[in-house]
């Protein structure tokens, strides 16, 4: 007697074909909005606090005369100074007017951070004619150490060693708020 | 060999008439990787600033990224904070057409002897006085119980032209308005 066929061989294979068309729509919708909302600027930001002053800190550093650096913008020079006469004043003549040598600027205050390592404050008192890109520009010379820079060495008081320093004066604060003097 | 090659032609112009179907399975996967691409940089981008048409950035080589706080724009033509023009400056005769901006703020805009600029210091106050109610509202408290302190954070993103003296003003009324810290922002250098 013959068995009868499998079942299995009579019936057809039917292909299923996954709509990708929906999901498509999907993503290409998804990356529309991402690529609308998503910032592609490349931005960078330089922090400074709000100066304040209390009669108790005037008090305390008329007895400890800080460092105190300050910074003088003027229309042909700039004037890196210290209030409390910690240290020489140097005043560097602009390239242009209304243009700082900022590379002079760098070397001056690498040669102060040597003989002041612990000290991070920086005092700016730019002119009000200075442009922002002569701010910006001048704010970098003051805050960061670029590898080319001769290397400046701190004793780290946990571990003993000596580390090399990777900022200048981070900490620019604005000294004139009020008006120039 | 000829009489082959016919042949074989004749067969391939056959196939030719067959329903074509468009293969969508490759496009699926560089959709996909531009999607975990994109989705990967959305994460990482931590700050929702936009900018306004026009404005020059100056070039920073700080590495400091910003993190998403109020902003104001200043540009040569007028004052943005939040997306909302907040005033236009006087363009002086010598600055139309020139490339060094030459603008003033209108008389009625500034007080204290022209320190502070009263339509941004009203919509300071107000910005901070609504993030402290929703800080008020917030679960999120500090270690007393507290609702979490305004932060005070300012980003200021000029264009290169705007003088110091604008600066200065705009620092000034956000000081007075309760803003302590001042982010000012700037393109990152090509390194």
């Amino acid at each position: 007697m013959l068995k009868r066929p499998s079942s299995r061989r009579k019936s057809k294979h039917q292909e299923v074909v996954l709509n990708l068309v929906p999901i498509l729509d999907a993503m290409v919708t998804l990356i529309g909005f991402l690529l609308f909302t998503m910032s592609i600027l490349n931005v960078v930001s330089i922090e400074s606090p709000l100066p304040q002053m209390s009669a108790q800190d005037v008090e305390q550093k008329l007895k400890e005369k800080p460092l105190q650096l300050t910074v003088s913008f003027r229309k042909d020079e700039i004037e890196i100074w210290s209030p409390f006469d910690r240290i020489q004043a140097k005043k560097i003549p602009n390239v242009s007017p209304g243009q700082p040598d900022v590379k002079a600027l760098h070397e001056a205050l690498i040669v102060i951070k040597q003989q002041f390592t612990g000290e991070t404050k920086i005092v700016v008192a730019p002119e009000g004619s200075t442009s922002y890109d002569v701010l910006i520009s001048s704010m970098d010379a003051m805050r960061t150490l670029e590898p080319t820079d001769p290397p400046i060495f701190v004793k780290n008081p946990q571990t003993g060693i000596d580390q090399p320093l990777k900022v200048l004066f981070p900490d620019v604060i604005f000294g004139n708020l009020l008006g120039d003097a | 060999m000829a009489f082959h090659r016919s042949i074989r032609s004749r067969r391939g112009r056959r196939k030719i008439n067959t329903v074509m179907e468009l293969q969508l399975t490759s496009m699926m996967d560089v959709l996909v990787i531009i999607l975990v691409f994109l989705l990967k940089s959305y994460a990482t981008s931590n700050n929702n600033f936009s900018t306004v048409p026009g404005l020059q950035m100056p070039i920073s080589n700080s590495l400091e990224n910003p993190t998403d706080s109020l902003y104001v724009i200043i540009t040569p033509e007028g004052v943005t904070f939040e997306n909302e023009r907040i005033l236009d400056f006087v363009q002086t005769a010598a600055g139309a057409g020139s490339a060094d901006a030459t603008y003033s703020f209108k008389k009625t805009d500034v007080d204290e002897g022209g320190r502070r600029i009263v339509p941004l210091y009203d919509a300071l106050v107000k910005a901070r006085e609504k993030a402290e109610l929703l800080r008020a509202k917030s679960t999120a408290r500090d270690a007393q119980g507290q609702p979490l302190p305004f932060e005070g954070i300012l980003a200021i993103q000029a264009d290169k032209r705007v003088q110091y003296d604008t600066v200065r003003r705009i620092m000034y009324t956000a000081g007075a308005a309760g803003y302590k810290v001042f982010r000012f922002l700037a393109k990152k250098q090509d390194s």
